[in-house]
């Protein structure tokens, strides 16, 4: 039954790579994550991404926050700004206010997210501010090596939770649903061509995109959210979804305890500058308002 | 030197609850005495319920010559609430004049109503606010203007200017609206035609050449926003916090009809987090506080200061610490502004003394803070922020934007977004702009802007020299001498609204053969400290007025300059009497040498 | 310790004014209210007329500077219209609408011009000369040299006649049964005292009625006085001079006696103790001809509100209705009146 496979050579692979194009979108830099980590596949998904649509480098600004997801921006050769623990998505609102031409995509890890910068997400969905929002979600703080963060599942021991973690985990893709913000998907750091090709989708929309990335630590834990345990688990959202129903969306993102992979939701409205626009064309057309 | 005032310089006090149209009419007055050529100031003080009770006073000081604070004696106080007006009673001058309703409807206890309380030297006009209002429009809604119209009748005030005025104000409202106050305007004028004067006050006619047409009246907050404007700001980011909020609203009015973009965002965070945002992609983006704003955006500030974005932060000083006493004045964020935050984080940090100076601190800011690529804080109070000013404003826009020059680089070089250079600042680019991709970060970093802490010190250098020469930026007025030259008996020292009570107590030290000379210190970051050292040479004593507890300016320049200086602090929620600065520089010329002392109103001998 | 008394004075001319700074004297504690609808702190009546040598500043007229209120103690209300008193609750209600308690109540509210029954409706055609406001209308409106007619000749209006004519202005002097009033004279004298008058410029026009008084044309006299027999006399300013009544129209429901005047017995307590009066106000009881009367002039006046204020404190000294009435010529043929000495 086995077909003849005809042989992949190395250098022939090389070629095709460096053909691409994509890898001039990374730095110099090489990335500092622990080998293994998700998040390399994340690197190359967003350099395929802004390849494919064609974003000139200097048109992209990668904004992060502070953990092992935000040093992203260093790996890049976009513009880049490393800014503070859980505010992305102000400075990457200020950023796209102040130049619509610009891509611009904001990095996090779950801690950053939502821990410290839980508040800010919902403005950002709800204002439908034209910027993609990629959360990875390893389910602990790496960088302070291994405490437990908000999505971190119940029962996981950690340095701050040597008595085991009692706190329900958060469920980001429920929040953002209820957030409404207009694009929703989430992808696996083990299927990478399906990470990039969501990644695309992602920052191709026009308004608030969030992408919840799944992400083993492989350095601070060993025993839930493995290679091996999220491979086994993740799985497709069936093909019959409907991405314009918010609620069967939701009624998905509860369904397991790993939500599936793929696009749950999509809603075209007015982003936040086109309102701002918006908003020009009335104050023009009104008398002025005295001080 | 200025002359000794001559002609018209009359303040007017309307006192009466919030829903009495006390702010209103106080308006009304400000507005046509600098449309009939006067110079204005004027302040109004409110109460934090949006309506029904708590006291409003409007006070307004209309002049020939520019005055720089309030009096402490006012020559007309109009009660629309006799309740609070009557602890007001006593600030009014002898043989200055009250007016007050005589014809209550409402059941008064003994001593509530104000002829309780005026002394037998001040002039009684008891009048029928009321009636006059219902008779000329038949609701009882007119009495602030009916008691205006009477004023106006009373000091000779012409009406035809007050009917401009009012018919502006009221231009939104249906038309009946204008007419009714109008009417009850005439009734007053015309009721008050019939009452024998016997104050002394009197309206002259102004001696400025100025015309009233090009005067503005504007408060200090809205000069930040004037100034904003016409620097062509791109983005405003804020979150409502008194007594800042008046420029958030100015700017969501104005900045979309310049094409500029204006979010209100879900706190302060997110507020200076997006000003950093968009100062950092090239916009000119500004967002304004106050003191626990200031306190929530320290962070940020820090990460302007590492990353050297620039961005403008106007702060408005309210009483604190914490939540504190957010309808009154205090100059108490002087530390926080200056210093804080996180590390060595030098910012620029410029206090206006005026209104006008608002407007031309606001109108610079962007440059400053592009030039030198660090935030700017425009630190004011609550007393500057909200009293009104006549600013004439330059006919042509001095503020607007010069082009952006992006870096040049050579060819095969690398483009070092932070590069130590002679001048401490480096080749800035923003995004879009091809070949100068870099990533910015609030870890200590390399000439790349890579994280590294290999040239931490270099770094914090460059940080802080490149700054120094803002102290001399050409066009702006960073600090400077008023009165005698030459050696005097007392200096002071004074920033932000402080220094018009300084300046008004050197006026009145003047006529009282003292040396004496003042010294307004407008950038507080970096501080001017040879000039500052050069003008406390020449004093014997230096003592410096402000509004917070511990003297922190005292202890800025103190600690700049290694010399001793007098504090006089006070934080009684308003602003400090020329009196009480009078006093404290006459004991200071009393006492033989200059030791380093404190005077606080509250706490005697807290520090020594 | 007791509460201070509050005493309230109601008027502020030289009765209240001298029971003021009585009061003050027989008690640093107590609390003291001067209630009056005038404008000014205290300042003498009888000083007036020389507004029209050009002691117009009010500031001037007053008979102690401002602050003597506020060292004293005395809160002066200006504007302040008394519409009711309470003789029962001992308190007094202000056309304001506020209401004040008093332990001791003084009524020193004088009197009002009166103006004969069938040209009170001219009223606002007149011009009074009770207050420094009033006079100073009266020198406002009238021009250098003008012409000013009084109606009656009551002795506050022949003191201000003979400043005017002295100061270049003409007067004529309409005569009415007030003239030279409180003064009551043989028409022998009153014929001498007219003589004087016409003597000194005025222009005296006795034993005739006038009827109207009307607004001239803007070109001829601003005001035209009609007699009864159809004469016209205009001038630039009427003012009626026919003598007092006493001012008592907010004591009507205090529970006191009251006739013409309040009725007070020689201490000038009226029939509640809490309450008395003084000067033009008050009729006093005369226990020799059991009468009671009114003492008017400018030293009685005074010397009332100092006594009755004295007898709010206890002292029992009464007020001798004996009083000296007289009104005379000297040897220069200057009218001398016991109603100006003070």
């Amino acid at each position: 039954m086995n077909e003849h496979v005809n042989p992949v050579y190395l250098e022939d692979k090389l070629d095709e790579i460096r053909a691409d194009g994509h890898l001039s979108y990374r730095s110099k830099s090489l990335p500092t994550w622990c080998p293994g980590c998700g998040y390399f596949s994340m690197q190359e998904g967003l350099t395929i991404a802004l390849n494919r649509l064609g974003i000139a480098k200097e048109n992209a600004v990668v904004v992060s926050g502070i953990g092992c997801a935000s040093r992203f921006p260093f790996f890049v050769d976009t513009y880049g700004f490393h800014t503070l623990h859980g505010r992305t998505m102000p400075v990457a609102t200020g950023i796209k206010i102040a130049n619509d031409a610009l891509s611009v995509v904001a990095i996090g890890g779950d801690g950053d997210a939502f821990a410290i910068g839980g508040g800010h997400i919902p403005h950002a969905a709800r204002r439908n501010v034209d910027i993609t929002y990629m959360v990875f979600d390893n389910g602990i703080y790496g960088l302070t090596k291994g405490q437990t963060s908000p999505t971190t599942a119940q029962g996981f021991k950690s340095k701050t939770t040597p008595y085991e973690n009692l706190d329900m985990p958060l469920h980001p893709l429920m929040m953002l649903l209820s957030y409404r913000a207009s694009w929703i998907g989430q992808a696996y750091a083990g299927r990478p061509h399906h990470l990039a090709e969501m990644m695309t989708q992602a920052i191709a929309h026009k308004g608030f995109s969030y992408l919840h990335i799944l992400s083993p630590c492989v350095t601070f834990d060993k025993t839930d959210r493995t290679y091996g345990k999220l491979n086994m688990q993740v799985h497709d959202l069936s093909e019959d979804h409907d991405t314009s129903d918010l609620i069967a969306a939701m009624q998905q993102a509860s369904a397991a305890e790993i939500p599936a992979l793929g696009v749950y939701y999509v809603e075209d409205r007015p982003t936040l500058s086109e309102e701002m626009d918006e908003i020009s064309r009335r104050a023009r057309n009104a008398p002025p308002i005295a001080e | 030197m200025e002359q000794p005032r001559v002609g018209t310089d009359i303040q007017f006090a309307i006192c009466g609850s919030a829903g009495d149209g006390t702010i209103a009419a106080g308006d009304i007055m400000k507005r046509a005495a600098a449309l009939m050529g006067f110079k204005v100031i004027a302040f109004d003080i409110y109460p934090p319920e949006i309506r029904g009770f708590g006291k409003c006073i409007s006070r307004i000081r209309i002049s020939d010559a520019q005055t720089y604070s309030l009096k402490r004696h006012s020559d007309v106080l109009i009660s629309l609430n006799d309740a609070h007006a009557i602890p007001h009673v006593g600030e009014v001058r002898d043989f200055g004049a009250v007016l007050f309703e005589d014809n209550s409807i409402a059941e008064l206890p003994e001593g509530g109503h104000i002829s309780a309380h005026i002394r037998a030297a001040q002039v009684p006009y008891g009048f029928g606010i009321r009636e006059i209002s219902e008779k000329a429009t038949g609701l009882a809604r007119s009495r602030n203007i009916a008691a205006l119209g009477y004023a106006a009748g009373l000091f000779n005030m012409p009406p035809g200017i007050f009917h401009q005025i009012i018919a502006e104000k009221f231009a939104k409202k249906p038309r009946a609206v204008t007419e009714d106050n109008t009417r009850a305007f005439d009734a007053g004028v015309e009721a008050a035609a019939r009452v024998f004067k016997l104050d002394d006050v009197s309206v002259g006619r102004p001696l400025s050449a100025a015309s009233g047409a090009d005067a503005v009246m504007m408060t200090g907050n809205g000069a930040i926003a004037r100034g904003f404007l016409e620097a062509g700001i791109q983005a405003y980011f804020g979150y409502p916090i008194t007594p800042a909020s008046s420029i958030m609203e100015r700017m969501a009015a104005a900045l979309p009809r310049e094409g500029g973009r204006f979010l209100q965002t879900e706190d302060e965070i997110s507020a200076i987090a997006a000003t950093l945002g968009a100062g950092y992609a090239g916009a000119r983006a500004a967002t304004a506080t106050s003191g626990p704003g200031l306190a929530l955006m320290t962070e940020m500030m820090g990460l302007g200061v590492m990353a050297e974005v620039p961005f403008v932060v106007a702060v408005s000083q309210r009483g604190g610490p914490s939540t504190g006493l957010p309808t009154k004045t205090e100059q108490s964020d002087l530390n926080l502004a200056v210093y804080g935050g996180s590390g060595d984080a030098q910012r620029i940090v410029l206090a206006p003394t005026n209104v006008e100076g608002c407007y031309r601190c606001a109108g610079m800011a962007f440059e400053i803070a592009e030039t030198y690529q660090t935030p700017v804080v425009l630190l004011v109070d609550l007393y500057l922020s909200n009293r009104f000013e006549t600013v004439i404003p330059p006919r042509k826009n001095i503020f607007a934007p010069k082009p952006r020059k992006t870096p040049k680089m050579g060819k095969g070089e690398e483009y070092q977004r932070f590069r130590l250079t002679e001048s401490g600042v480096s080749p800035r680019s923003i995004p879009g702009e091809a070949g100068l991709t870099h990533t910015v970060t609030g870890l200590e970093h390399d000439e790349i802007g890579h994280p590294s802490d290999r040239l931490h010190n270099e770094m914090n250098a460059k940080r802080h020299h490149k700054l120094l020469p803002a102290t001399h930026f050409p066009g702006l007025t960073t600090q400077k001498r008023f009165g005698d030259s030459g050696k005097v008996d007392v200096g002071l020292l004074g920033w932000g609204s402080t220094f018009g009570e300084i300046l008004e107590t050197l006026y009145t030290a003047q006529g009282q053969d003292i040396r004496v000379a003042v010294m307004k210190v407008v950038m507080l970051s970096p501080l001017p400290v040879d000039e500052i050292a050069a003008f406390m040479d020449d004093c014997t004593h230096v003592l410096v007025p402000e509004l917070n507890f511990e003297g922190q300016f005292a202890n800025m320049i103190s600690g700049a300059t290694g010399r001793p200086v007098t504090r006089l602090t006070q934080t009684t929620g308003a602003p400090m009497l020329v009196d009480d600065i009078l006093a404290e520089l006459h004991r200071l010329i009393d006492s033989p040498a200059p030791p380093p002392t404190s005077s606080h109103r509250t706490a005697e001998g807290v520090r020594a | 310790m007791a509460s201070p008394l509050h005493h309230v004075i109601i008027g502020s001319g030289s009765a209240g004014f001298g029971a003021a700074v009585t009061l003050r004297k027989g008690d640093p504690d107590c609390r003291i209210s001067m209630m009056t609808m005038d404008s000014l702190p205290f300042y003498n009546r009888y000083d007036l007329p020389q507004i029209f040598q050009g002691r117009s500043d009010w500031r001037d007229m007053l008979a102690v500077p401002p602050t003597f209120f506020d060292e004293n103690r005395i809160t002066l209300r200006r504007h302040n219209r008394v519409v009711e008193v309470d003789g029962v609750a001992r308190r007094i209600r202000l056309a304001h609408q506020e209401t004040v308690g008093f332990d001791t109540l003084l009524v020193c509210s004088g009197g009002r011009a009166y103006v004969p029954e069938n040209l009170t409706d001219k009223l606002p055609l007149m011009h009074g000369m009770g207050s420094y406001e009033a006079v100073m209308r009266l020198y406002r409106d009238l021009p250098q040299g003008g012409h000013a007619i009084f109606i009656g000749g009551d002795m506050i209006g022949i003191d201000l006649m003979l400043m005017l004519v002295k100061t270049g202005y003409s007067v004529t002097l309409i005569t009415t049964p007030q003239t030279l009033w409180p003064h009551e004279v043989s028409d022998e004298k009153r014929g001498k005292i007219l003589a004087a008058l016409a003597d000194k410029g005025v222009t005296v026009v006795d034993s005739a009625r006038p009827v109207g008084i009307d607004a001239g044309s803007d070109q001829g006299a601003a005001r035209v006085v009609t007699l009864e027999d159809g004469t016209e006399i205009n001038g630039d300013v009427v003012v009626p001079a026919c003598g007092l009544v006493a001012s008592v129209e907010f004591m009507l429901r205090a529970g006191v006696d009251i006739e013409r005047g309040l009725l007070v017995n020689p201490e000038l307590g009226t029939s509640n103790e809490a309450i008395w009066a003084a000067g033009d106000v008050c009729q006093i009881w005369n226990d020799e001809d059991k009468v009671y009367q009114f003492c008017h002039g400018w030293k009685n006046v005074r010397i009332m509100g100092e006594l009755a204020a004295g007898n709010m404190q206890g002292t029992h000294r009464d007020f001798d209705v004996r009083v000296e009435d007289r009104i005379d010529l000297d040897e220069a043929g200057n009218i001398v009146s016991t109603f100006w000495e003070h």
